[in-house]
């Protein structure tokens, strides 16, 4: 029976992590919250410090709704069985009713459609873009549970077509990159450009590492578009252009921030480069943003470079504030009832921080509003619970790349209003 | 209390789904000796297929045909089992290792041709399928009571199926094959078309478990199809006992309960510090327990029981 003391023996190494254990909580009860996140994979552990930092910036001001707040944290392992078995387990076992995550769309997804939308909870994801989570939730199935501090695909979409307008293009030719991404903002892209009344001359999928792209360039090229679109990354990128202009094509180019590299505008020539107009997210020009990569690189001795960080920041702080004007007991549907009054525009701004979070819980006490001013600016969440951001052009040089315009928060908001 | 039964249902259902698709491996390595290292494809085209049969319609998409659940479960196994031929027509006379890289190649082909066709869901897979039986009885803990007792009835039938077909003359044909080929084609056998069946009809067992997995989470992604998926089927019956049904089953549930409740325990107690680490600790300690089974019991906890065929056993 050597096996069973093998698992004798992990079962005990297991138990001595237990002994280690220490208890955290001082105060006189607790409240735990759930985090799914993919602590296994190297860029996932820091989405998970973050959200654990926020953790104890609410439990140093003197918790939530009276309580010290503790976060469980488990690992989905990008795995969307591990996930969903640990969120279950979460909501059951600990009895959780906020559950932070998960990043990959494809766990997120299954959390919520078979754990926290029967069990009532709520769901918050910092990092999941798949526009499949804006169709469920305008299908009603979300129940208002669901949001997510990550913009989805849809900015960048939106501003590239509001280039296309700028220019004056009457058609346009979509590359994309045929993965997730690249489908989803080039399926965008061109929905926008037919609302502007723009004609789309072709859609066309780019796969990775062909040693050509003729036969697709050739294939844009018979629409004989003003203008190409492309969500691409700089090694096909870089092929499909050279081939495209070498067969005649036109030099007005759009391009998603994949394209945003040296290496691209090296290989292509900048004298082919002088009508390219690229597009990005960007990172709001607020005190408030700046004030988050202070406080983030005083406390983890470096900058916040990694993706996702500062949206599992303001991911967190909301759900905790909203959690607070719950109050105790609450359910997920109460939590998630009050995040409108976490991101109010007309309520008192609060900044991101210690002293912020403190301010806001003596507001929302007093039954008042708050405007929280995040990591990612003035995060609003729209009626499926998806969220905008700021987004800049830019334009190669000879120097490099230089920005062209910032297009604030509102205005891509009031841009994206206008095309629906 | 009622939420540690609410968990602990959770986790049957699961287990008894992939202890669905560990016995169909059984069946195809454990009884007959075929390597097949493509799980995930044959478990990938009864989800796939039993969503795109039995889900609602999505834009752009096939299906959405809203067939009834138990039409749409059986579907998928059909398909998975036409893929199942397919492959099997191409790649069976392939041996051993040869065959576990065909196979391999033919699932991460399949998850790559989901990932990239839009109509098939593309990279953001299939949802909006609609729970059976849900107005009746409701979203919570009752309805997962409900699928465990399907699910479970379901791994009892496929057990005493696979009991019965491999204690027939057609499971001993199968063993047959599996130690001496040459011999069973001696004795007027074609090794070739058994094996064909054996391999469909394990493919068939996996396409159930694959479609009771998509219909369970009413949701299917290529991520639920990577090559991790195969090595967790795998690693369920190594720990069992190849060759043995009730070890598949025990395997299934001992590997599942390990990896979950791994993550469980060390959520829950490791300190705070260790907590960001929890994730590299628990593989480190599943590779500990697979590795020390293999090390000290390579036939798996319930080894495969040698039977001596009757006749001879009346002498």
């Amino acid at each position: 029976m050597n096996g069973l003391r093998t698992s004798a023996l992990a079962l005990g190494l297991a138990a001595g992590f237990a002994s280690l254990g220490t208890d955290a909580a001082a105060q006189d009860c607790t409240t735990k919250i759930g985090a799914v996140l993919p602590t296994s994979v190297d860029w996932g552990k820091p989405i998970a410090a973050t959200a654990q930092y926020v953790v104890d910036i609410a439990n140093e001001t003197g918790g939530v709704a009276g309580c010290q707040i503790e976060m469980v944290l488990r690992d989905t392992q990008v795995d969307p069985k591990v996930g969903v078995d640990a969120a279950k387990a979460l909501v059951d076992l600990d009895g959780v009713k906020l559950l932070l995550g998960a990043v990959s769309s494809g766990v997120s997804m299954p959390i919520l459609t078979s754990v926290t939308v029967p069990a009532g909870v709520m769901q918050m994801s910092c990092c999941s873009s798949s526009t499949a989570f804006t169709k469920l939730a305008e299908e009603g199935k979300t129940n208002g549970l669901f949001y997510r501090t990550f913009a989805t695909s849809g900015v960048q979409a939106a501003v590239g077509a509001m280039v296309a307008q700028e220019q004056g293009y009457k058609s346009v030719a979509v590359f994309y990159k045929n993965d997730d991404w690249g489908q989803d903002i080039g399926g965008l892209v061109a929905e926008d450009l037919e609302a502007l009344g723009i004609e789309v001359t072709a859609s066309i999928a780019i796969n990775d590492a062909q040693a050509s792209y003729r036969a697709e360039v050739t294939e844009a090229l018979k629409g004989n578009p003003e203008a190409i679109y492309m969500a691409l990354y700089p090694k096909e990128g870089t092929q499909v252009v050279r081939e495209w202009i070498s067969l005649g094509g036109s030099q007005n180019m759009i391009a998603a921030n994949a394209l945003k590299s040296d290496e691209f505008r090296d290989n292509v020539g900048m004298q082919f480069l002088g009508n390219f107009i690229g597009t990005d997210t960007a990172s709001p020009r607020t005190e408030s943003a700046d004030a988050f990569v202070e406080a983030y690189t005083a406390r983890f001795d470096g900058p916040p470079n990694g993706p996702g960080l500062a949206n599992s920041y303001d991911a967190t702080m909301i759900a905790l504030l909203a959690m607070h004007a719950a109050g105790e007991g609450a359910t997920g549907a109460d939590i998630a009832a009050k995040v409108g009054m976490i991101t109010d525009p007309d309520g008192t701004l609060v900044t991101a921080d210690a002293e912020g979070f403190a301010r806001a819980k003596e507001v929302l006490d007093e039954g008042g509003t708050v405007s929280y001013q995040g990591a990612t600016g003035n995060v609003q969440f729209d009626k499926n619970g998806d969220v905008s951001a700021p987004a800049v052009t830019w334009v190669f040089s000879e120097s490099g790349i230089e920005e062209q315009k910032y297009i604030s928060l509102n205005e891509v908001n009031d841009f994206m209003s206008s095309l629906n | 209390m009622i939420g540690i039964i609410s968990y602990l249902v959770f986790f049957a259902t699961v287990a008894s789904i992939l202890s669905i698709a560990v016995l169909g491996l059984n069946l195809q390595w454990g009884n007959t000796g075929l390597f097949n290292g493509g799980v995930v494809a044959f478990f990938g085209a009864g989800a796939y297929g039993t969503l795109i049969l039995g889900g609602t319609p999505q834009a752009g998409q096939l299906g959405g045909f809203e067939l009834p659940y138990l039409i749409a479960l059986f579907g998928g196994m059909v398909i998975a089992g036409i893929v199942a031929w397919v492959v099997g027509l191409l790649t069976l006379r392939l041996r051993h290792d040869y065959l576990a890289i065909a196979t391999f190649g033919v699932a991460v082909a399949f998850e790559n041709v989901m990932r990239n066709s839009d109509w098939l869901g593309g990279a953001q897979g299939i949802r909006g399928f609609e729970r059976p039986l849900r107005e009746a009885l409701g979203n919570g803990f009752s309805y997962n009571l409900a699928f465990f007792v399907f699910v479970l009835v379901l791994l009892i039938a496929t057990y005493v199926f696979l009991e019965r077909l491999i204690q027939s003359p057609f499971g001993r044909l199968l063993r047959a094959i599996r130690e001496d080929e040459t011999a069973a084609q001696s004795l007027g056998k074609s090794p070739s078309r058994i094996r064909l069946t054996s391999f469909v009809a394990g493919s068939v067992i996996m396409g159930l478990a694959g479609g009771l997995y998509a219909t369970f989470y009413a949701f299917i992604s290529p991520q639920d199809v990577l090559p991790i998926l195969t090595f967790q089927i795998w690693a369920m019956l190594i720990v069992g006992g190849a060759g043995n049904n009730k070890g598949a089953v025990m395997g299934t549930f001992l590997i599942w309960a390990a990896w979950t409740a791994s993550g469980w325990a060390l959520s829950r107690f490791a300190p705070l510090e260790v907590q960001l680490y929890t994730g590299s600790i628990q593989f480190v300690l599943i590779g500990f327990v697979i590795v020390g089974m293999l090390l000290w019991r390579p036939q798996g906890l319930f080894p495969e029981r040698l039977v001596v065929s009757q006749s001879a056993k009346t002498k």
